[in-house]
């Protein structure tokens, strides 16, 4: 492509989306250089913000036409690079199409648009006795379009499921810019579940336009435990012995020392700073069911050696347990410079085993890890604390925290909970998956992207091309194995 | 078509004693009245690979099935070379009871599955059509089907965390993972929930368990009209319920259910079967509620409990294809839950003018809507066209479960896809070039 093809693709985008819906600027494009993920950042060529589907289709077609790469992005509060842009690409930011279209009480469903935030979904049916289940820690901000791509989770999935599970319906511009709706208000949409597929693709597939979600009865009753334990073992041990009762608990939440300590120096909330770990439960549901589950999960904690127990009394108390574990990860600026988060997930049998081997690997790698994770689910986000200023430090906690992410996988799980893989772990994908895995899927995004233009170079640790059908998808040119070329 | 070389060929594979060549025996395997060539029984996933690369080669068709009890979904296939089942795989490889999965092959019948679950207390919380007729794991993943446990614990889709599956050219890959909460790469899981066998076959889920709950109650009742019956519905999704499953019966199911079970309904109009699996107090407080709430719409209902709940739940879920299975047809439609009355009272219309029976139950809280129509057969076509047209007119799908081949000639028994099809043929393209798995009868 020739150097002055921004000038040409600035008039069209501009024809599309008028002044105000461009931005090319430098020091506006420095506020999307990155997301969440701040130790990586590219500056996009252009930024657009579009406010309709047919916009953000004609943006795309254009782009098709062009071979022009492109980036999706709804608030930017990804953890993992996700919308990390693409040199040589634009950004499109879908923050301007926020408005809730639709709230059907009656049959349970909301449809939006993509940047609608998180928690105002639930805010708009709050009134009728509803809610919005996936509930990500930054969900006064994040937006549903977010949560779709990454397939967002938060500390209630283990009864209620992640973003996949509320989704019914999805309108999206395709990368060739056609608009296609999958599923919708109603269930068991005759064909492939493709809002399935699309959910948790991290806007490889497309960009969503629009979604249907499913809403949820607020339960009528709420009950929040708060346990000591000397050792994080017995804490461990509690989640599994209360799953395997039969109990499903909206949340389970356990917090390691390094934790509370922080958490209690930063906040205060009345942790006790010397003990080994502690365990939160939540139960909620009809207030028959809660009753009775309360002292089932008691005993549970007792036989687990639980020091202290304390079930919330208001509603003032129940929050106070749950700031400790919101203030998690910025209570961690207490006690380190500087620290990285990771996601990996572990079979929850298999918590003490895995936290001794961190354990082990803090000691080898000399640096500290704070243990905080929804263990109900067994999503792990170990915090490798550092010191940013030391040289070689923050490569240091890189190495650490895959390590980590290669203990979740040797012991049967994930390198990524709710995260995503996006820029931050592709290099650790082939942990999971071999090569006809990875064929298989990029079978699906060639079905989806035969130009790979719609945010490349993330999730998969190599870049793949897409052939006729027919013939079998083949691995990178030596050229770029070479790194001396890049596959867009 | 395949030669008879290639079928030999595949024949070596799995070997004479699982593998099916007679015309003799060939004819109960038939599909839409088309009779296979063969029907293969391969024990290992390496077989179905093997056979899989010379069907690719040669371009052979193949029909994947588990039991084959749902046979009859899909299009009339234009042409049927080999049936394989996956029967033989059907072990349980792996259950930790502790972390509420596990993982089995393909082939294993749920009711064997959930028997090994149940050593440790826990079970799969699905209950479809066909469990005791022999349907597979893999079969009920490929088909998407349902039952009413599907209102607290949703389908197949939400329990399904891991796969492995033989593609079309032979390649063995693996989806998913084996534990509740994974978000890297593509959730390949879903895409092969509802896929019959398109695009490859299954061998291997790995699955989200629950335990077996304390106890388990339901509650079946009959209303004098369906809109008292309707309102009734809408309160009890309105109320702090947590139901296991509601489901919505019209008068002729009411009648046969209740009287298979041996329960004696007082009215025999429409009913209400209601499900609720607790801890022990817990059901109490919540059936004392339902109850509560059924009889504000003048309802008079029977308690159920132990074998005769689990045969009322068979009942409703199977009635009449426990039965003899000619001349009927089987309908499924998901429309809005606000929807369901609506469906029902159009239902009852063509009950009253067509010499057929309408069966129909709703899964009231998901808008699910199963219908089967026993009668003549140019009645049937007649009254599947005019279901058709209406499903049309409320912007949802009938798709035709089942039905005798002379019906469904001429027919797309899945109705439109909608704007998405474009999509689903390319990945069909993709996964099957050379279009050998299941061709014609779905995508």
């Amino acid at each position: 492509m020739s150097p002055d093809w921004k000038i040409g693709f600035k008039d069209k985008l501009l024809a599309i989306l008028g002044a105000r819906g461009v931005i090319s600027s430098d020091d506006e494009l420095i506020a999307f250089e990155c997301d969440a993920l701040p130790g990586y950042r590219i500056k996009p060529v252009f930024v657009v913000l579009p406010e309709t589907t047919q916009q953000v289709s004609r943006v795309v077609r254009e782009c098709f036409e062009h071979n022009i790469p492109y980036v999706p992005r709804g608030a930017g509060t990804g953890l993992s690079g996700g919308a990390l842009p693409t040199a040589e690409g634009i950004v499109i930011s879908l923050s301007r199409m926020n408005k809730i279209l639709e709230v059907d009480i009656a049959n349970e469903r909301v449809v939006v648009e993509p940047g609608v935030v998180n928690l105002s979904v639930t805010q708009a049916v709050s009134p009728f006795g509803y809610y919005y289940a996936p509930d990500p820690s930054s969900q006064i901000v994040c937006t549903i379009g977010g949560n779709v791509a990454e397939n967002s989770g938060g500390v209630h999935c283990l009864k209620y499921g992640v973003t996949s599970n509320h989704v019914l319906g999805l309108e999206v511009v395709v990368p060739d810019g056609d608009i296609v709706e999958l599923g919708g208000k109603t269930p068991d949409h005759p064909g492939y579940d493709l809002v399935g597929l699309v959910v948790g693709s991290e806007g490889l597939l497309g960009i969503v336009t629009k979604v249907v979600l499913r809403i949820v009865r607020k339960p009528e009753s709420v009950e929040t435990l708060f346990a000591t334990f000397d050792k994080i073992e017995d804490a461990g041990a509690s989640v599994s012995g209360i799953t395997a009762r039969g109990v499903i608990p909206a949340g389970m939440e356990i917090m390691d020392n390094l934790c509370i300590r922080s958490v209690e120096e930063a906040i205060g909330c009345g942790y006790p700073v010397d003990a080994g770990a502690i365990l939160l439960v939540e139960l909620d549901g009809p207030e028959a069911e809660v009753t009775a589950q309360l002292p089932i999960v008691q005993n549970v904690l007792r036989d687990n050696n639980a020091n202290e127990i304390k079930i919330a009394k208001d509603e003032q108390e129940r929050e106070l347990f749950w700031k400790g574990r919101k203030s998690a990860f910025p209570a961690m600026g207490r006690i380190s410079s500087d620290y990285y988060v990771q996601d990996g997930v572990i079979p929850r049998s298999k918590l003490a085993e895995v936290l001794g081997k961190v354990g082990e690997l803090s000691t080898k790698y000399g640096l500290r890890v704070a243990n905080v994770f929804h263990a109900g689910d067994g999503n792990l986000h170990p915090l490798v604390l550092y010191d940013g200023t030391c040289e070689g430090e923050h490569q240091k906690a890189l190495e650490l925290a895959g390590d980590i992410l290669s203990v979740c996988v040797e012991s049967g799980g994930s390198i990524t909970g709710e995260h995503g893989v996006g820029h931050d772990k592709k290099r650790f994908l082939s942990l999971m998956f071999d090569e006809s895995d990875l064929d298989t899927m990029n079978l699906l995004r060639c079905s989806f992207d035969s130009k790979g233009l719609c945010n490349p170079g993330k999730v998969f640790p190599t870049p793949r091309t897409c052939v006729e059908p027919g013939m079998k998808s083949f691995k990178e040119h030596p050229v770029q194995k070479a790194g001396q070329g890049e596959m867009y | 078509m395949a030669e008879s070389k290639t079928i030999k060929e595949i024949l070596s594979i799995t070997g004479k004693s699982n593998s099916l060549v007679d015309r003799s025996e060939l004819e109960s395997y038939s599909v839409d009245g088309l009779v296979p060539k063969a029907v293969l029984f391969p024990e290992t996933e390496r077989q179905i690979s093997e056979i899989m690369k010379v069907a690719s080669r040669e371009s052979v068709s193949v029909i994947p099935m588990g039991s084959g009890t749902k046979r009859s979904l899909g299009n009339i296939p234009p042409q049927l070379d080999v049936l394989l089942s996956t029967q033989k795989l059907n072990r349980v490889l792996e259950h930790e009871a502790r972390d509420l999965v596990a993982t089995a092959e393909c082939g294993i019948t749920l009711e064997s599955l959930q028997r090994a679950l149940k050593s440790n207390g826990q079970y799969l919380p699905v209950n479809p059509m066909h469990t005791a007729r022999g349907a597979t794991l893999g079969g009920i993943i490929a088909s998407n089907a349902s039952g009413p446990l599907r209102l607290r614990y949703g389908t197949l889709r939400e329990l399904l965390i891991g796969i492995r599956v033989v593609r079309a050219d032979g390649t063995v890959f693996k989806g998913g993972s084996k534990v509740v909460k994974n978000v890297a790469g593509y959730d390949l899981p879903k895409l092969y929930v509802g896929s019959l066998g398109t695009l490859g076959i299954i061998t291997e889920a790995t699955l989200r368990l629950y335990s077996i709950p304390e106890r388990s109650e339901s509650y079946l009742v009959s209303f004098t009209t369906l809109e008292k019956c309707s309102e009734t519905v809408m309160e009890l999704l309105k109320s702090d319920l947590v139901m296991n499953s509601l489901e919505l019966l019209n008068p002729a199911l009411a009648r046969e259910v209740a009287e298979r079970t041996g329960i004696e309904l007082k009215r025999r109009k429409y009913a209400l079967a209601i499900r609720v699996m607790n801890v022990d107090k817990a059901v109490s407080e919540q059936m004392s509620l339902v109850k509560k709430v059924c009889n504000k719409g003048r309802a008079q209902g029977v308690t159920v409990n132990g074998a005769q709940e689990e045969k009322l739940w068979e009942e409703i879920v199977n009635y009449p294809w426990n039965t003899a299975q000619e001349n009927m047809v089987k309908l499924k439609a998901g429309v809005l839950i606000t929807d369901v009355p609506r469906v029902f009272s159009e239902l009852e219309e063509h009950a009253i003018h067509k010499d057929v029976t309408v069966y129909a139950s709703s899964k009231a809280g998901n808008g699910i809507v199963d219908i089967t129509l026993k009668g003549e057969s140019s009645s049937l076509s007649s009254l599947v066209k005019s279901l058709r047209q209406y499903a049309g007119s409320l912007g949802v799908s009938l798709v035709i479960e089942a039905a005798p081949p002379g019906l469904k000639s001429g027919v797309d028994v899945w109705g439109d896809m909608g704007s998405g099809l474009a999509l689903m043929k390319r990945i069909k393209s993709n996964f099957d070039p050379a279009g050998i798995l299941n061709p014609g009868r779905y995508i």
